[in-house]
């Protein structure tokens, strides 16, 4: 439970706090404009202010909604890891790999040395926190799953890979706090994918974060959380944004076996589906988790990114969110 | 497929990159959004694959692989594939592969899956025909074979869940061992059916056998009817082995029981921990290995002096010492320039380890 460390941030947060995990739909003009800049009809600066705009909208519609914890909505990126590989010097970019049935992607490739030539989101950061009093959080993607998200032919096993890009993630947390960031979160959605591996994650999340002063969230989803629980609770990160609904809240049993002891933020909305919850299944959901976990521990947002949802839906997922968090503040 | 002569053969462990940075090599992709899209037909949908088909066994030949497969070109997924052509099988959400950054389609049982067709007979019969038509090395003259592949009902059951009547009434097919072995049913129909069509090497994946060696029982229980498919296929004269492949995980603990295991050639993935091809080349094997030596999910290229120099420690512990050489698992996790340089890498560890005329130096 990490409220006394938001206070001495100077966070000043409701019981409840609302967030939401990262990505948020691209309007279809920076869809279109995406396109035609990978086609070459229109310019990085053209394409540039399009990701201002539609990143201005996402900061405003949070307001509006009323979401305490704002995040910028990663209008500027396609890919969590490869936005970073392409980056970070020491990698290369892979050729197409299948990702399932008909997609693929570029896989990156650490072919060298992995360094740090200066900030990689900062920018982003400074840009969304100038439209808004509220706090917004800096957004990374952890070493651990850029590391298993990538080829290594330099390093010598996955664990060097990992601490290696410990470093390099480690100078970027610097780097948004020296900007003024005292909320960072730091994805790791591979987190579960090998459990033997739990400890390279967790000594690469400490050399991430070691030393540095800032509220730490990590998010996972999509994983075999029931075997690597509690084991997982080690990561040096004050809050683990976790998919609860999308699993029916089964992680709770797991949490009932073992205490939760940090903070939480609660998915309490499927991201994967159309369908929009009602408002009462979302409320169940909180009092299900208050039936666990303190009402310090627990923060409120989707269970995960919204981009696949188109913006009507994503704006209305984010609604229920903060109407569920403002029913229990009440 | 040679007799069962000692040796080394290079062997794919099964898929192959269906896609490669150059236009030519998109074309499935392509074929496949416009299909989506309702400006192609299924037709066309068929001549992609055809084309990625021969692609995919043009580049094994040029290789100098001796087991060649289709590459699974045509398959979504390595579960929903065989699971979405059984009847009563429902094919829904996507799922992570075990550890990979891949994702399969879950089947959804509502009642016993049961074949009502072939499910991979006809591209077994493609790719063998294909085979057939493209030019052959003077030394590899009627020296090579194509193996089909199968995903093992075990593992197939492994990532099916049941659909639920709701009305209270326990679901036949909700259990685990329910599951796998009406799945090891229609799949020994499938190897009978392959055998009749020539196939005389059938390669049947298991991989979470050794993720979750708690159900050892039930995957062994479901093998017991392929190897009694197999073994009447024998009996009615015709020439057919199995073998099994696990990978994803590390086969160093289940080691004596998988080379136990019913099957004519165990498929190994030596890359989840080294000391595995020690274990190889101290305890031997009693029955010929598929060694998965060559990393098959990354794209570092071995030294092939030191792989070779693995396989001799181990090859005349294994009895007959014959083994097939191979990536670590199917190469559609790489790109595909890197996957055909992986494969050009098994020819050059065959020359290292039997100098460039093939006897053992």
């Amino acid at each position: 439970m990490s409220r006394e460390k938001l206070k001495s941030l100077g966070l000043k947060l409701p019981l409840f706090p609302t967030t939401s995990v990262g990505s948020f739909p691209k309007p279809d003009y920076l869809a279109k404009a995406r396109r035609e800049f990978s086609k070459g009809k229109i310019t990085a600066d053209q394409l540039h202010e399009l990701e201002r705009k539609a990143t201005k909208f996402w900061i405003q519609t949070q307001e509006k909604l009323g979401v305490d914890v704002l995040v910028d909505g990663e209008m500027y990126r396609g890919d969590m890891v490869a936005y970073f590989a392409e980056r970070l010097p020491g990698f290369t970019e892979g050729g197409l790999v299948r990702s399932y049935g008909n997609r693929y992607y570029h896989k990156p490739i650490i072919t060298g040395e992995v360094e740090w030539s200066g900030p990689v989101t900062v920018d982003w950061w400074k840009y969304a926190q100038s439209l808004t009093k509220k706090p917004v959080k800096g957004m990374l993607t952890g070493a651990y799953t850029i590391m298993d998200w990538s080829f290594n032919e330099h390093y010598a096993d996955r664990r060097a890979t990992a601490i290696a890009l410990a470093g390099v993630i480690h100078k970027e947390v610097e780097a948004l706090i020296a900007a003024g960031c005292k909320i960072i979160q730091i994805d790791e959605p591979a987190l579960s994918v090998r459990p033997e591996e739990l400890p390279v994650a967790i000594e690469a999340m400490d050399a991430t974060t070691k030393g540095l002063e800032a509220y730490f969230i990590t998010h996972a989803c999509y994983g075999a959380f029931e075997q690597i629980y509690p084991g997982m609770l080690e990561l040096a990160v004050d809050n683990f944004d976790l998919e609860m609904s999308n699993n029916d809240l089964g992680l709770l049993d797991v949490f009932r076996r073992q205490p939760f002891t940090k903070d939480i933020s609660f998915g309490v909305v499927d991201v994967h589906t159309h369908a929009m919850e009602a408002q009462d299944v979302v409320r169940q959901r909180v009092e299900q988790a208050l039936t666990i976990l303190s009402k310090d521990q627990i923060w409120v947002d989707p269970d995960c990114g919204l981009k696949t949802r188109t913006v009507d839906e994503a704006i209305e997922k984010l609604r229920l969110c903060v109407a569920a968090a403002e029913a229990f503040r009440n | 497929m040679s007799d069962a002569a000692p040796g080394l053969y290079l062997s794919s462990t099964g898929s192959y990159p269906r896609i490669g940075d150059s236009p030519e090599l998109q074309v499935l992709r392509k074929t496949i959004a416009s299909l989506d899209r309702g400006e192609r037909t299924t037709a066309d949908l068929l001549d992609a694959e055809h084309e990625m088909t021969r692609r995919a066994i043009a580049d094994q030949m040029k290789a100098g692989l001796d087991v060649i497969t289709d590459g699974l070109v045509r398959w979504y997924d390595p579960i929903s594939h065989l699971a979405g052509k059984l009847e009563n099988v429902k094919i829904r959400g996507l799922l992570r592969f075990f550890d990979t950054n891949c994702y399969f389609r879950q089947p959804v049982l509502t009642g016993k899956p049961v074949r009502r067709g072939p499910l991979v007979v006809n591209e077994y019969s493609f790719a063998r025909n294909a085979l057939g038509h493209l030019p052959t090395p003077k030394t590899k003259a009627g020296k090579l074979s194509i193996k089909p592949v199968l995903t093992g009902p075990y593992t197939l059951a492994k990532f099916s869940q049941t659909e639920y009547s709701g009305n209270g009434v326990p679901e036949t097919f909700a259990s685990l061992e329910a599951r796998a072995m009406a799945y090891a049913e229609a799949l020994a129909a499938e190897i009978s059916a392959l055998s009749e069509y020539g196939a005389e090497l059938i390669q049947v994946d298991e991989p979470a056998a050794v993720k979750f060696p708690e159900d050892w029982a039930i995957f062994e229980n479901s093998l017991a009817q392929l190897i009694k498919a197999r073994d009447n296929a024998r009996e009615a004269g015709r020439k057919i082995e199995i073998a099994l492949y696990f990978y994803f995980h590390d086969c160093t603990p289940l080691y004596e029981k998988l080379v136990e295991l019913p099957a004519d050639l165990i498929g190994l993935d030596c890359t989840y921990n080294p000391k595995l091809a020690d274990l190889i080349a101290s305890a031997g094997s009693p029955k010929p290995l598929g060694l998965g030596l060559v990393d098959a999910r990354n794209t570092r290229l071995e030294d092939p002096e030191v792989l070779a120099w693995q396989i001799e420690r181990m090859l005349s512990k294994i009895d007959g010492g014959r083994a097939h050489l191979g990536p670590s698992s199917g190469l559609e996790y790489l790109p595909r320039d890197r996957a055909f340089a992986k494969l050009e890498l098994l020819g050059k560890v065959r020359e290292a380890l039997l100098g460039p005329k093939g006897s053992v130096k």
